[in-house]
C-alpha cells in the first residue's frame, strides 16, 4: 500500500484537476489497514461506517428474532402446541456451522501473516461450509416433512419453520457477503480486503451465535 | 440507470436524463423526494378525512368518489385504513425523518453523503413501493386487500430499517472535523435518537407482519387461523389469547410510532425556537437527555394499549407508571422551549407560528393524554371519539405543523427562495384556528356520549347535542382541508415566480448547512472541507451580527452573515 497522505494529496489535486468529473475514479489511497483517518474527510475511504453499520445491522436482526421469540415463548402457553422432534441432523449442521467460524477465522489470521493463497483457500472452505449448512437445513426440513410435520400443521412446526427459514435467509446473505468478497478485486475499492473479510467475520459469527440461540430454544423450549 | 453506484463522487449531474436524477443516489435528491411523496400522501389523505367525516355525518348523500364503490362497513373502513396509513407511514414518519433528515443531515454535520447511498436509493423505492401497494390495497377486496396491506407494511418496515441503519451510522461517523457530540444539533440529535428507535421497533413489526402474512397465506399458525381453529378441539383452543398476541406485537411496534414520528420534530421545534428567539437553547444538554429518554420509554410503554384486552393485572399498573414518566422528558422538553422563549427577541414569522402552534397543540394533546395514561379510565369513561381527538392533535395535527414549520425555514435550502409570509400566516391562522375547532369538540363528545351514570332519558338529550356538535366537527374539517389550498398556491406560487435567491442565510442561523449557497450545490461542500469550531446555537448580544455560525474560526472577530 503507498503512503497514506502522499495518495490523498495527489488524488486531490488530481480531483481539481479535472473538475471532479471522473464519475469512475475512486479514491485511490488510504486503504492502509482502514482504520487510521477514520474521521477524515469524506469521500476518502472511512472504513469505521462500515464497522458501525455492521454492528446497527447486528442488533436490528437480533430484535427480530427477539420479536419472534417471545411470540415463541407467548404462543406456547396456548393451546393446540404439539412439539416439534428436532432432526437429529440439525446437531450435524450445528457442528458444520462451528467449524467455518473457525475456520473464517484461521482465514483471516492468514490475512493478517500476509499469506493471501492461504487466505482464499480458507476462505473458500468457509463458504462451502456455509452452503452445505444450507443444503443439511433443507435436507432437515424434507425430513421433517417426510413426517408428515409442515408449516401449517401446528403452532410449534410453524414456528420451527420461520425460525429455521428466517436464519437461513439471513446466513444466505452471508454465504453472498462470503462470495462477493472472494470476488471482488481489491485494488480500486474504498476499503481494504482486510476490513472487508473483518466486517463479514462479524456477520457470521453472530450468526452462528443466534443459530445457537435458536437450537436452544427450540430444543429446550419445545 | 447512468446512476453511479458508490456514493463517493460528486458528479451525479454527468447523467442529466430524468432517469438518472430519478434514480439518483444522492442525498438532497432522495430527502426532496421523500419530501414530494409525503406531500402527495398529505394531500389525498385529508381530502380522505374528509371524505370520511362527510360521509359519517350524513350517510344517505352519495358522495362523488365513494358512489362507486359497494357501501359496506367494510369499505368505511378500508378507507379509514387508507387515511391512517398514508398519514402515518408516508407523511409524519416519512417527512420529518426521511425527508428533512435525508437532505439535511449530511449538510448540518458537515459530511458529503450518507454512509450508504445506494442502500439510501433502495430504502426509497421500497417505500414507493409501498405507498403504491398500500394505496393498491384499498382498491381489492377485503381479504386480498388486507394481505397486500401487510406486506406493504413489511417492505415499509425494511426501507424504514435501512433508513435507520443509514441515519445512525451517518451520525456517528461521517461528521466534519470538530463536530464534536456536544456540539451538533439538537435536530441531528433527535434524527439520530429517533434512527436508533426505529431500528429497534421496525424489526418488531416486520416480524409480527412476516407471521401474520406467513398465517394467511401459508397455512401457518402463529396467531392462528380460521382453519387452524377449526381443526382443533374447541377446549383446546383459548379463544381471544391469539389475537392478542398479534397486538401486542402491533402495540409494541405502533405506539412507540408515536415517538418515532414526533421525535424529529422536537428536534426542529427546538432549532426553530433557538433560532427564532435568537437565543441558545435553554438547558440543550439536558434537551437532548430528554429526547434519549423519549426514545427510551417509548419503547418501553407499549403495553399501555392493552389495558382493554387484559394483560396480567399488575402489568397495566407498571406501564400506567411507564406511561405517565412520559411526561417527564415532554415536560423537560416544554419547559426548555419555553426557557428558551423567556425573553427572547422573538421573531413572529410563518416558521416561528407554526412552532408555537405546535407547543400549543402539543400542551392541549399531551393534557388528554393524561387522562389516557390512566389504567382504570381508559376502559370507562371515554369512547372512540375522545382517544381519536387525543391522538389527532398530539401526533397528527402536531407533526404537522412541525413539518412545516420546517418546510417555511427550509425552503430556501431547498429551492432557492422563500415562501409568501402573507399567504403563509393567513394559511397558520385559519389551520390552526380549524385544528381546534374540529378535535377540542370530539375530545367532548367522547366525554357526553360514554356517561355511563346518566339515565335514559338523559342520554337521549345528550345523543341529540352530540349529533349536532358531530355536524360541526365535519364543517370544521371541511373548512380545514379547504384553507390547505392556501398553502399549495403559496408553494406553487413560490415555486414557479422565484427569484434567485438573496442570500445564503436568511435567517441568519448557525448550523453549517447555511454556509454554502442556496439551493444547496451538488457536492455540498466542495473541495473545502468544513471544519467545525462551535456549538450549535451560539447567539448573543443585541446588534445585528448577534450570532455566530458553527464554522466561524474563533480568532475571527466579526461575522458575515453572508
Amino acid at each position: 500500500m503507498p503512503g497514506t497522505t502522499t495518495g490523498q494529496d495527489i488524488k486531490l489535486i488530481i480531483e481539481k484537476g479535472n473538475g471532479g468529473g471522473g464519475g469512475n475514479t475512486p479514491p485511490a489511497g488510504g486503504d492502509g489497514g482502514g482504520d487510521d483517518g477514520k474521521r477524515g474527510r469524506e469521500g476518502q475511504p472511512s472504513a469505521l461506517k462500515y464497522y458501525t453499520g455492521i454492528a446497527i445491522a447486528i442488533v436490528s436482526i437480533l430484535m427480530f428474532f427477539m420479536a419472534l421469540a417471545s411470540a415463541f415463548l407467548i404462543r406456547k402457553g396456548t393451546g393446540g402446541w404439539v412439539p416439534v422432534r428436532i432432526p437429529g441432523l440439525l446437531w450435524v449442521n450445528t457442528a458444520i456451522l462451528l467449524t467455518s467460524s473457525a475456520t473464517l477465522e484461521m482465514a483471516r489470521k492468514h490475512l493478517a501473516n500476509s499469506d493471501l493463497s492461504g487466505f482464499r483457500r480458507l476462505w473458500r472452505v468457509t463458504t462451502i461450509l456455509g452452503v452445505l449448512f444450507l443444503v443439511g437445513q433443507l435436507v432437515a426440513w424434507r425430513i421433517l416433512a417426510g413426517q408428515g410435520i409442515y408449516l401449517a400443521t401446528n403452532p410449534a412446526s410453524s414456528f420451527f419453520y420461520i425460525f429455521t427459514g428466517a436464519h437461513a435467509l439471513h446466513l444466505l446473505g452471508g454465504v453472498c457477503a462470503l462470495l462477493y468478497v472472494a470476488r471482488r478485486n481489491f485494488d480500486q475499492a474504498k476499503v481494504s480486503l482486510g476490513v472487508a473479510a473483518e466486517v463479514v467475520s462479524y456477520y457470521w459469527h453472530f450468526m452462528d451465535a443466534l443459530w445457537l440461540f435458536l437450537l436452544a430454544l427450540l430444543y429446550l423450549g419445545k | 440507470m447512468v446512476t453511479h453506484d458508490d456514493g463517493g463522487n460528486a458528479s451525479p449531474s454527468s447523467g442529466s436524463g430524468v432517469l438518472s436524477r430519478l434514480f439518483s443516489t444522492h442525498h438532497k435528491t432522495i430527502g426532496l423526494q421523500y419530501l414530494w411523496l409525503a406531500l402527495a400522501s398529505v394531500l389525498v389523505g385529508m381530502v380522505l378525512s374528509a371524505l370520511l367525516r362527510l360521509h359519517a355525518t350524513w350517510p344517505d348523500r352519495a358522495i362523488p368518489f365513494l358512489a362507486s364503490m359497494e357501501s359496506t362497513p367494510e369499505r368505511f373502513a378500508a378507507m379509514r385504513l387508507l387515511h391512517g396509513s398514508l398519514m402515518v407511514f408516508f407523511v409524519l414518519t416519512a417527512a420529518p425523518q426521511l425527508g428533512f433528515g435525508n437532505y439535511l443531515l449530511p449538510l448540518q454535520i458537515g459530511a458529503e453523503e450518507m454512509a450508504f447511498p445506494s442502500l439510501n436509493r433502495l430504502s426509497l423505492w421500497m417505500t414507493v413501493v409501498s405507498l403504491a401497494g398500500m394505496t393498491g390495497s384499498f382498491f381489492l377486496p377485503l381479504a386480498n386487500g388486507i394481505n397486500l396491506w401487510l406486506a406493504s407494511a413489511a417492505l415499509f418496515s425494511l426501507a424504514a430499517l435501512f433508513s435507520a441503519l443509514n441515519f445512525a451510522t451517518t451520525t456517528i461517523d461521517m461528521r466534519a472535523k470538530g463536530m464534536t457530540l456536544p456540539r451538533m444539533p439538537v435536530t441531528v440529535w433527535a434524527w439520530f435518537v429517533n434512527a436508533i428507535l426505529s431500528m429497534l421497533i421496525f424489526s418488531v413489526l416486520l416480524a409480527g407482519c412476516s407471521a401474520v402474512l406467513s398465517d394467511r397465506l401459508l397455512g401457518s399458525n402463529f396467531f392462528s387461523t380460521a382453519s387452524f381453529l377449526a381443526a382443533q378441539p374447541q377446549n383446546l383452543v383459548r379463544q381471544g389469547s391469539l389475537p392478542i398476541l398479534w397486538q401486542r406485537l402491533f402495540w409494541y411496534f405502533a405506539q412507540a410510532e408515536v415517538y418515532v414520528a414526533m421525535l424529529p420534530c422536537f428536534g426542529i421545534v427546538t432549532h426553530l425556537i433557538a433560532t427564532f428567539a435568537r437565543k441558545p437553547v435553554w438547558k440543550e444538554r439536558l434537551v437532548v437527555l430528554a429526547l434519549c429518554g423519549v426514545g427510551l420509554v417509548g419503547f418501553c410503554v407499549w403495553g399501555y394499549h392493552m389495558f382493554a384486552t387484559g394483560l396480567n393485572p399488575y402489568a397495566p399498573l407498571v406501564f400506567s407508571v411507564l406511561a405517565a414518566s412520559l411526561g417527564i422528558p415532554a415536560a423537560f422538553l416544554l419547559a426548555s422551549w419555553l426557557g428558551t422563549l423567556w425573553n427572547g427577541r422573538v421573531q413572529l414569522n410563518t416558521a416561528m407560528l407554526f412552532t408555537i402552534g405546535f407547543i400549543s397543540l402539543f400542551i392541549a394533546g399531551g393534557f388528554s393524554g393524561m387522562f389516557l395514561a390512566r389504567h382504570d379510565l381508559a376502559r370507562a369513561a371515554v369512547s372512540e371519539e375522545f382517544v381519536i381527538g387525543h391522538f389527532h392533535l398530539v401526533m397528527g395535527v402536531a407533526a404537522t405543523f412541525a413539518i412545516l414549520a420546517a418546510l417555511f425555514f427550509w425552503f430556501p435550502k431547498l429551492f432557492g427562495c422563500r415562501l409568501n409570509e402573507g399567504l403563509g400566516k393567513l394559511h397558520f391562522w385559519m389551520t390552526f384556528a380549524g385544528v381546534y375547532a374540529i378535535f377540542m369538540p370530539l375530545h367532548w363528545v367522547g366525554l357526553l356520549t360514554q356517561s355511563h351514570v346518566l339515565g335514559d332519558a338523559q342520554r337521549a338529550a345528550i345523543a341529540s347535542a352530540g349529533a349536532s356538535i358531530r355536524t360541526f366537527v365535519t364543517l370544521a374539517t371541511v373548512w380545514t382541508v379547504s384553507a390547505q389550498t392556501l398553502f399549495v398556491i403559496n408553494f406553487l406560487y413560490s415555486l414557479l415566480h422565484r427569484k434567485r435567491a438573496e442570500e445564503n442565510n436568511p435567517w441568519r442561523a448557525t448550523t453549517l448547512e447555511w454556509s454554502i449557497a442556496s439551493p444547496a450545490p451538488e457536492g455540498n461542500f466542495g473541495d473545502v472541507p468544513p471544519v467545525v469550531y462551535r456549538g450549535a446555537y451560539e447567539f448573543h448580544g443585541d446588534s445585528e451580527l448577534d450570532f455566530a455560525p458553527q464554522h466561524l474560526a474563533p480568532e475571527l472577530p466579526a461575522v458575515k452573515a453572508q
